[in-house]
């Protein structure tokens, strides 16, 4: 089922949380919606939900009007972070809930509810846990029984509110790529919600990046990631060194890095600053580069990240470098080694936020 | 089970500052709950079974446990229905005037029974507000089982949402949300997730509730007239045999209000130990690691 917002707003009192959101998710598309917090994403994935009504704007629902539809007619499945196991019934029961509270005459016989509820909980790896209660289990399995829970109803899009907030990073790893798969085998529509934006660039088919209640910039995640359209995106996607950009004699400078040369390069006005992510500085001899000089190093398995104090620049504002582990250790950059800096790659923005 | 917990279980020595709060809290524990409800017993039984049983057995207290028994019976249930409602209102949805009606559901706590009492009065007596229009249609409200009801209702209004409010506060919405998502509807939400979700602090404000309801003195004593045989409830008959000197008989009537409050606690404790899931809860860790070790 393919889902389409039209002009979504919604207020809370004097605050703004949604405006005039427009999306389309199309039939099968996996989307997370990133973005700080209280930037809107869980206001909207509830209103997608029905769990919430917008104050203006059309919910359509394979091109038919759902804004007023009530959540139990919009055949939904929706995850909480916590879960929400109903833990006074078994794994079991939570999962057949779904099924044991239709209508008489859409109701399965409990045979049927038994062999889907138990072939649900074997999707879920979790077929031994039938009989177990909620509060038995770790928050991993808990997900996965809510998961299971949700897929009962076989809803055509399944709702997800930052699902794996709430579990450490190994499970969250191994159940990014377990839904990943999931979404894949039984091919229903789903957009979920994260803080986490790494955690969008690994699951997702398409990324919307929500700032303020708008949507700042939506595509795919190779496309946002590299090309972000305003310094916010640049920001929230990871890492970034932030550089002020002079313009001297018709050529514009980072530190005493010439920039005009380079093709991709559009220079704003004096305000503009440039975005150089860490794995995108090059260190090298002292040479020809900007010279600077190493502050602190941390190795992190394979990545070595360093801090340098760079020429005309506070050092209460160190860069902030990555480069491999084998570079390190050929390049011996240990602390108060003398450098030189070369930008790989930059973006350049205007200081108000718009690409420049 | 209970032999191999035991087994389980390590010898456990706490240090002294432990035992002296273990001790005081133990100590006031006998003093003044123990102590009291034993003399009670005791007096209630110094002349033998049989003055107790006569005492208990006189038509004027029977007529006295009646009456105390109709009024919880429709008391308590109202309650509890009001309770829940009001509880999930302002647990569950944001509306103009949700402080107002937390106050308002405190004022009954905050206003003196005797108040409360005069309040019927002033309402529903011969010379009150509606005394022209109940005298008229012969309905007898003040001095009857209605006018005691509605003094019971009132001084124990608060007991059941008071007891819910933050049990429904702390467990949100997610789990009623979940419950519509899967298409049940508002009834079956309500029933199979909301209500087993509160149903201990439910259990817990009905109990108190309850106890209220059966001990209650001051309002009911303004609004009951004091008829024996008709509008005295259990505590007011103790009081009137306290008051005429007959204190074995008082004391046995007495013993039976301690012992519906013995009963209803343990009816409470009876219930808990039935639940597999909290028991399972209690014991998950355990629970596992000897199945674990069974496979």
């Amino acid at each position: 089922m393919s889902i389409a917002l039209r002009g979504i707003s919604k207020q809370f009192g004097e605050y703004a949380a949604v405006r005039d959101i427009d999306l389309d998710v199309p039939t099968g598309a996996l989307i997370a919606l990133v973005g700080p917090s209280g930037c809107g994403k869980t206001t909207l994935l509830r209103i997608i939900a029905g769990l919430e009504a917008p104050d203006r704007g059309q919910v359509l629902f394979d091109d038919r009007d759902a804004t007023l539809a009530p959540i139990r007619e919009r055949n939904v499945g929706f995850v909480f972070q916590h879960y929400a196991l109903f833990r006074h019934m078994t794994v079991f029961e939570n999962v057949a809930f779904g099924l044991k509270v239709k209508p008489r005459r859409e109701r399965p016989a409990a045979a049927q509810i038994r062999a889907k509820a138990q072939s649900l909980l074997d999707l879920v790896q979790l077929g031994w846990a039938g009989d177990r209660y909620p509060a038995q289990l770790s928050g991993g399995q808990k997900q996965r029984v809510a998961l299971a829970r949700a897929l009962a109803v076989d809803p055509a899009v399944l709702l997800l509110d930052e699902p794996f907030g709430a579990l450490d990073s190994q499970v969250r790893h191994e159940l990014r790529r377990w839904l990943r798969r999931l979404h894949d085998e039984l091919h229903f529509t789903s957009v979920f919600v994260t803080h986490d934006q790494q955690e969008a660039i690994e699951v997702a088919d398409g990324i919307v990046v929500l700032n303020q209640g708008r949507i700042e910039q939506r595509g795919i995640p190779s496309e946002v990631y590299d090309l972000p359209a305003s310094a916010f995106v640049h920001r929230f996607l990871g890492q970034a060194n932030e550089l002020p950009v002079q313009v001297r004699g018709g050529r514009a400078f980072v530190g005493p890095i010439d920039m005009a040369s380079a093709d991709d390069v559009r220079i704003g006005g004096a305000d503009s600053i440039a975005l150089v992510r860490p794995h995108e500085i090059e260190i090298g001899s002292e040479a020809g580069g900007w010279p600077a000089v190493v502050t602190a190093v941390r190795v992190i398995g394979p990545i070595v990240r360093l801090e340098l104090s760079a020429e005309g620049r506070s050092a209460s504002e160190p860069l902030e470098a990555e480069i491999s582990r084998e570079r390190y250790e050929a390049g011996r950059f240990n602390i108060g080694q003398k450098v030189g800096l070369r930008l790989r790659r930059w973006q350049v923005y205007s200081a108000r936020g718009a690409a420049a | 089970m209970a032999a191999a917990e035991a087994r389980v279980r390590r010898p456990f020595r706490p240090p002294l500052g432990r035992w002296l709060l273990i001790g005081a809290a133990l100590l006031f524990l006998l003093l003044f709950l123990l102590l009291p409800l034993l003399v009670v017993f005791a007096q209630a039984l110094g002349k033998g079974l049989g003055v107790y049983l006569a005492a208990i057995g006189d038509p004027n207290a029977l007529a006295a446990v009646k009456l105390t028994l109709t009024v919880a019976a429709v008391a308590v249930p109202s309650n509890l229905v009001f309770g829940v409602a009001a509880a999930w209102a302002i647990a569950k949805f944001e509306f103009r005037g949700k402080s107002a009606l937390i106050t308002l559901i405190d004022l009954p706590f905050a206003v003196s029974p005797v108040i409360a009492g005069l309040i019927f009065i002033l309402m529903f007596g011969a010379h009150g507000w509606f005394g022209g229009f109940l005298r008229a249609h012969h309905i007898r409200v003040v001095f009857a089982l209605p006018g005691i009801v509605l003094a019971t209702v009132f001084v124990t209004f608060p007991f059941v949402a008071r007891e819910l409010i933050p049990v429904m506060q702390a467990q949100g919405k997610d789990d009623e949300e979940t419950a519509l998502s899967l298409g049940a509807t508002g009834w079956q939400t309500f029933f199979r997730v909301t209500l087993p979700n509160i149903r201990w602090g439910l259990l817990y404000g009905v109990l108190l509730c309850n106890a209220r309801a059966m001990g209650e003195f001051g309002a009911v004593s303004v609004v009951s007239g004091h008829v024996r045989g008709l509008t005295n409830t259990m505590p007011l008959h103790v009081e009137i045999l306290y008051n005429e000197y007959n204190y074995t008989a008082a004391f046995a009537v007495a013993s039976l209000l301690a012992l519906l409050a013995l009963l209803t606690l343990a009816g409470k404790s009876f219930l808990e130990w039935r639940q597999p899931e909290l028991r399972h809860t209690a014991v998950a860790g355990r629970d596992r690691t000897r199945r674990d070790n069974i496979q």
